[in-house]
């Protein structure tokens, strides 16, 4: 009886292992000898299913579906738009229509080639089931204009056409899609069948990994990887040393420890915006002196010295990145100064009291500002700013209360307009200027936390709406500069510095990784780039 | 007996029902919501119908009575961030809390039992007088910190073993060297736990002995010419396993929470992972579903320690 007791006691532990095991199993792939495999690192492993109609909202995750689902157009290391499922494309004004010439060779991964007619269905599926990502408010309709011609007609002339749908929609198969009517509800394997150089093969929810393999007959050419393995790691720098990983996002203080050990580092240095958000819509912040004041108050340079530990640059008061096609270098700009903000405080009203503070009336300024955590390409970075900010600005003789809070209960409390002043930041600001709009207008950003979400300048409400519909660049340009100009001068949030994002990669794999300027798809700051890993 | 259970029992299904509904309303009084969780920092920037939608769509149902109904069919809800049924995402996860946690716990409990009963037996010396010194430092010491420290050393200094993961990732390998794998991911995790854990054991363990050493019964023991490692075991250290087992049991109830930490430091899956991405993405169901698990857990445990007190000490029944 006590040996039966005890072999059950050893029998439990054992099962559970062998349980394990047995579920695992099915992760073992087939050996694949001589085939490099690349292994990518992810603070958070899950992303979602790679499709269009089930990765998470964010920029992992859309690059994920990016290696399974190609688009029309795409961007290369230029930032430029190249070649993509369509071979070329032409605008013609008259009848306010994109028509692109399809690539005879692409194919989707069951074999099946891709036809004109699989982008006219998937404008129609896009607009039967949008997605965030797809947004085809401007589209009207497409037609098969031709045996591998295909036309898009726009309701308006829409200047972001190329960039916010042709290199971001997904073209998806007629043939699978066609009769599935809730593709949310769809995650049968025809689901993941793309034209994209990788088949999606697997995605362990548990242990946050990704396998995909490389798609032979990619109309591209036979991609540089063998296999494209993602893997949640939160130690990118042990990762990477050990050569658990190829590629990891990291902290730029690891840089030079990894250029040592013979890894690429790459820095995106302008892509990402951090900024001060301001409630407008209260007073003092609604009064334009007031914000210009805090601009004076906050020494954007000291910041990053100290908060940042220099590894960032200041942001364009206009928004767009300074390496923007369209930037306008000729801007208002509010040098730190706080005798400057101090002599806009009193021409507002305010006096000092003996300790050089603030007060209106005999009320006391006191701005509440909230801090936390932010997440950046995917990844959370840690926030210094809040407690230089408040030194920043106590010299110029206004207090400040810093509340730190979770991200989520920051954007919230953003969101329904309950705060003073509060740290955000975004992406985007290298991609289509239509960024401007989204981050400036509530017209255009629902309830966006990122956006300013400010109207009360008909000027550039008016331009805003405008530039969208400026097809020729040199017209979307004088008004992209104009909006800049008129952003810097109002300052409904203030960009404060573009923090630079790093990421270290293993060169003897021989895969060249690249930032794409403006961000891949609607402006993504990952370099994940799938043209790096396509062809010689 | 039988009506000493059939009460416990009643007692114990009515808390586990007023603390399933806590655990149904306190996640909803987070602030933040989803939408604006998943939304706020996306790339994509949503029109006015559109968030309208989602918010319509992620709503949190407040129906407690269909909710407890759904919970006795096993139907836990889905998880928004997942879209995959709550159950399902905790039983694919369990079993590597339960190998962490569960493996952890005996480990310390066992190693901290012996070495605190041996340190009271040579009371005094300075072996023991050492021994406490150093695992009361030691406890103050927090997970995380060591959990760092040995990262450092095995994995990124002497690079023997993995820095994260539950194993190698689409490894090509039979199932001894899957096994290999596994116990190589678990170890760093796994020794982190029992360093965190096995001082309380050890000073509870010989403070439990000390006072068992004085009673008159192990003279007796002594007296009759027994063997010392006899007298130390069957007769003194019995007495220490009921606060010993108390203490397991209370750590055991904590499981998801305590796994939280040192799943997150080394990428770890399991409950405690999964729990903090519900919690940061506001994903409701699925922190409903976690909380109820642990809520079963806890009441399990303690029902199943009050069954384990009445064998080894019948004068609790």
């Amino acid at each position: 009886m006590n040996s039966g007791a005890s072999s059950n006691r050893c029998l439990w532990p054992a099962i559970l292992l062998a349980a394990i095991c047995l579920t695992l199993l099915p992760l073992l792939g087939p050996a694949r000898a001589g085939e490099p495999t690349v292994r990518i690192a992810d603070g958070r492993g899950d992303w979602g299913l790679p499709n269009p109609f089930h990765h998470y909202p964010r920029g992992p995750g859309y690059i994920h579906m990016s290696w399974v689902f190609d688009t029309l157009v795409w961007k290369d290391h230029r930032g430029e738009l190249v070649p993509a499922l369509a071979n070329s494309w032409a605008y013609e004004p008259q009848r306010q229509a994109f028509t692109f010439q399809m690539n005879p060779q692409a194919q989707w991964h069951d074999g099946t080639p891709v036809t004109a007619a699989d982008v006219a269905f998937t404008i129609d599926l896009f607009q039967r089931h949008p997605t965030p990502w797809v947004n085809l408010k401007e589209i009207s309709h497409a037609e098969v204009t031709g045996s591998r011609q295909v036309t898009i007609f726009l309701r308006h002339p829409y200047a972001p056409f190329l960039a916010d749908i042709g290199g971001t929609m997904p073209i998806m198969p007629a043939h699978i899609w066609r009769e599935v009517e809730e593709p949310t509800s769809f995650t049968e394997p025809g689901a993941f069948i793309g034209s994209g150089p990788f088949r999606f093969i697997d995605f362990n929810k548990v242990q946050g990994t990704y396998l995909y393999e490389a798609f032979a007959d990619y109309y591209q050419g036979r991609p540089k990887a063998a296999r494209l393995i993602y893997l949640r790691s939160s130690q990118p720098l042990v990762a990477l040393s050990r050569g658990e990983v190829d590629l990891a996002a990291i902290q730029p203080e690891m840089a030079d420890a990894l250029k040592k050990q013979n890894f690429t580092v790459l820095c995106d240095e302008r892509g990402w915006n951090r900024k001060l958000m301001i409630n407008h819509r209260r007073p003092p912040f609604s009064d334009r002196r007031f914000r210009q004041a805090l601009a004076h108050a906050i020494d954007r340079e000291a910041l990053i010295a100290q908060a940042q530990r220099g590894h960032a640059r200041p942001a364009s008061y206009g928004l767009l990145s300074k390496d923007h096609s369209l930037y306008n270098p000729d801007l208002p700009d509010y040098a730190p100064d706080p005798a400057k903000a101090r002599a806009l405080l009193e021409e507002m009203g305010y006096t000092a009291d003996a300790e050089g503070f603030y007060q209106l009336e005999g009320r006391p300024l006191i701005v509440e500002l909230l801090v936390s955590n932010i997440t950046a390409g995917g990844q959370s970075v840690p926030n210094r700013d809040g407690e230089k900010i408040r030194r920043q600005l106590a010299r110029a003789g206004i207090r400040v209360e810093l509340v730190n809070m979770e991200q989520a209960v920051t954007d919230q409390r953003i969101r329904d307009w309950q705060f003073d002043l509060a740290l955000s930041g975004h992406g985007g600001v290298a991609g289509d200027a239509r960024i401007l709009n989204e981050m400036i207008s509530p017209n255009y950003s629902g309830g966006s936390v990122n956006s300013a979400r400010f109207d009360a300048n008909p000027e550039l409400e008016e331009l805003l709406a405008t530039q969208l519909r400026a097809m020729e660049p040199d017209e979307r340009r004088r008004l992209v500069h104009r909006i800049q100009e008129l952003h810097a001068l109002e300052l409904p949030a203030m960009p404060l510095y573009y923090p630079d994002a790093c990421v270290a990669y293993n060169p003897r794999l021989g895969i060249d990784w690249f930032y794409t300027p403006g961000g891949v798809g609607k402006g993504i700051p990952i370099p994940q780039n799938k043209l790096s890993v396509i062809g010689e | 007996m039988m009506s000493v259970l059939w009460r416990r029992g009643v007692v114990y299904l009515l808390a586990a029902l007023a603390i399933v509904y806590v655990g149904y309303r306190l996640p909803g009084l987070l602030p933040g919501d989803y939408v604006t969780t998943v939304y706020g920092g996306a790339e994509v920037v949503l029109t006015a119908d559109q968030e309208q939608l989602l918010r319509a769509r992620y709503a949190a149902a407040d129906n407690f009575f269909s909710y407890l109904q759904n919970l006795l069919l096993l139907d836990w809800g889905e998880s928004w961030a997942h879209k995959t049924p709550v159950f399902t995402l905790i039983m694919a996860a369990l079993p590597w809390t339960l190998l962490l946690m569960g493996g952890a716990h005996l480990l310390a409990t066992a190693l901290g039992m012996i070495a605190g009963v041996e340190a009271a037996w040579r009371r005094g010396g300075r072996l023991e007088k050492a021994g406490v010194g150093s695992m009361t430092l030691l406890q103050g010491v927090p997970e995380l910190a060591l959990g760092v420290v040995l990262l450092l050393v095995f994995s990124y200094q002497l690079g023997w073993l993995p820095a994260g993961g539950g194993l190698s990732a689409y490894a090509e390998a039979g199932t001894g060297g899957l096994l290999l794998d596994l116990l190589r991911h678990l170890l760093l995790p796994l020794a982190t736990l029992v360093l965190a854990w096995f001082p309380g054991n050890f000073l509870l363990a010989r403070a439990s002995m000390v006072l068992v050493l004085r009673q008159p019964f192990l003279v007796t023991a002594r007296a009759k010419g027994l063997p010392p490692w006899r007298v130390r075991y069957r007769h003194a250290a019995r007495n220490v396993l009921l606060p010993l087992v108390t203490r397991f049991g209370l750590r055991l109830a904590f499981m998801v929470t305590g796994a939280l930490v040192v799943e997150t430091l080394f990428a770890y899956p399991g409950l405690g992972t999964l729990l903090y991405q519900a919690i940061s993405l506001r994903d409701l169901p699925l922190v409903q579903g976690i909380v109820l698990a642990a809520i079963l857990a806890l009441l399990a445990v303690n029902l199943g320690l009050e069954l384990l007190y009445g064998r080894l000490d019948p004068r609790t029944w």
